[in-house]
């Protein structure tokens, strides 16, 4: 179990991943999961730490905001 | 709720090698073989190559339909494309590997092993008893199968690992990520292996050319996020083949993990031993897993055997798996990992350079000890990688 809630997340792109598996074993709390094709981030055990991130040989991961109304509660930056 | 003696879970060379040495050596015993994908041996997550010596142990490639191409030469490329050739008879082989892999679960199940594709076990538990019981989904439907035994030959990803509760987790700079295309029409000795390195090119790795056919062949690399320009694999892959091959066509494209670290620290639980890749049982220099893998499954599936025979599958008894592992390559591995370690200190100048002092050397008198021994008298900077070597 995580000690604190991290303010990202890993998430997968499906149309992207080749389910190749590589990122599994380089999840620390292997929060990562491959099952019937399909790759899963469990998003109540990622820590944010991004090990997963960088080396996905066809970048199908990236970080998200944990919190899928985070972007409404950010400011406004743009005109 | 089917009952087997021996569950292996993955029908790669360890899982396939695996059943057919657990149902040679106890031919009463049930072993059933799953397969996760709907054929053994697609997708191809390979670049192929496998070494002479290692493959005969348990398959001719002589005339085989599985064996793609003979190589008899090695061809290092350093980063400025200075081309060092060291030839030696028989080196190896570059194989198909769907037609590899079915011919290994062929072979499985000729021996009597009940090889099941389509298979996917999906969870695992213990449940105080003295079997696992292993949750697999095939074909929409769900079946519980009791086992004595599960080896684990389920590739980078392992989760039989995972539920065994074994650590299989792998640290970022030990991970290779790779992309591979088959390329064809492009120019190439069609009897040698090329392996470029730079880190301009593949950081922390390499890239290959493993022929497949004339003016066909494997084209990839394997590189080192940590030390990536914020380029993924496949774009390395695509920069590197838009300068080296631009009018190949792509006809093939694959990507995966190669774990270049040293044997899990323990393999074996109750009732459970993993295998392969699954067990970071590949040669952290090379990156190569095929035979280690047989070797590892032929180890597992006899331990296996003996084990039921014995009534004994406990933790204990299985440990012997482990051990037989690291004697027989597992502690090689471990100073294959210090001399990669000491390497990753090489920059593109001083690989250039060493190249052009071994090609000082004659074609004929060429070895690994001789390059080795050259190398070290011109480049003192390598003694604290023989010195690694020999520790």
């Amino acid at each position: 179990m995580r000690r604190v809630t991290p303010d990202t997340i890993a998430v997968v792109d499906l149309a992207v991943c080749d389910r190749c598996g590589l990122c599994l074993p380089l999840c620390p709390p292997e929060a990562i999961h491959l099952e019937l094709n399909i790759l899963t981030v469990d998003d109540a055990t990622c820590t944010g730490c991004e090990k997963c991130i960088a080396p996905c040989p066809v970048g199908a991961l990236a970080m998200a905001p944990l919190h899928p109304n985070a972007q409404l509660l950010a400011p406004v930056t743009h005109a | 709720m089917p009952d087997v003696d021996v569950l292996v879970v993955g029908a790669g060379p360890a899982g396939a090698v695996a059943a057919w040495e657990a149902k040679m050596a106890a031919p009463e015993l049930d072993v059933v073989l799953l397969e996760r994908d709907r054929a053994v041996g697609s997708p191809v997550r390979c670049a192929e190559g496998v070494g002479d010596a290692g493959l005969r142990e348990f398959a001719n490639p002589d005339g085989a339909d599985w064996a793609a191409r003979r190589i008899t030469r090695v061809i290092f490329q350093a980063p400025d494309d200075t081309e060092v050739v060291v030839a030696e008879r028989g080196v190896g082989w570059v194989l198909d590997r769907t037609r590899f892999d079915a011919y290994l679960a062929a072979e499985a199940s000729r021996t009597g092993a009940d090889v099941r594709v389509g298979a996917e076990a999906t969870a695992m538990a213990r449940n105080g008893g003295d079997r696992w019981h292993v949750r697999v989904k095939e074909r929409g439907q769900e079946e519980v199968y009791r086992a004595r035994i599960v080896i684990g030959a389920d590739g980078v990803e392992t989760m039989v690992g995972r539920w065994a509760g074994l650590d299989t987790r792998v640290p970022s700079r030990d991970m290779e990520s790779c992309a591979q295309y088959v390329l064809q029409g492009i120019e190439f000795d069609p009897d040698a292996i090329y392996l470029q390195f730079s880190d301009a090119i593949a950081p922390g790795g390499y890239a290959w050319i493993f022929p497949k056919a004339v003016g066909v062949a494997n084209v990839g690399l394997g590189m080192v996020a940590l030390k990536s320009d914020g380029r993924n694999a496949r774009q390395y892959l695509d920069a590197w083949i838009a300068r080296r091959f631009p009018n190949g066509a792509r006809t093939g494209y694959t990507v995966g993990g190669v774990i270049v670290h040293t044997t899990i620290k323990k393999t074996y639980a109750e009732g459970v031993m993993v295998a392969g890749d699954a067990a970071h049982m590949i040669n952290p220099l090379s990156g190569g897993g095929i035979t280690n893998a047989m070797k590892a499954g032929r180890l597992a599936g006899c331990t296996a055997a003996a084990a039921i025979r014995a009534g004994d599958t406990s933790e204990r008894r299985l440990s012997a798996y482990h051990d037989a592992w690291m004697s027989l390559l597992g502690e090689d591995h471990l100073k294959y990992y210090r001399i990669k370690q000491a390497l990753e200190h090489m920059d593109d100048d001083f690989l250039n350079s060493l190249a052009r002092t071994v090609n000082r050397i004659p074609q004929e008198k060429r070895s690994i000890g001789r390059i080795f021994a050259h190398a070290l008298i011109k480049h003192p900077q390598l003694i604290p990688v023989a010195a690694r070597f020999f520790v």
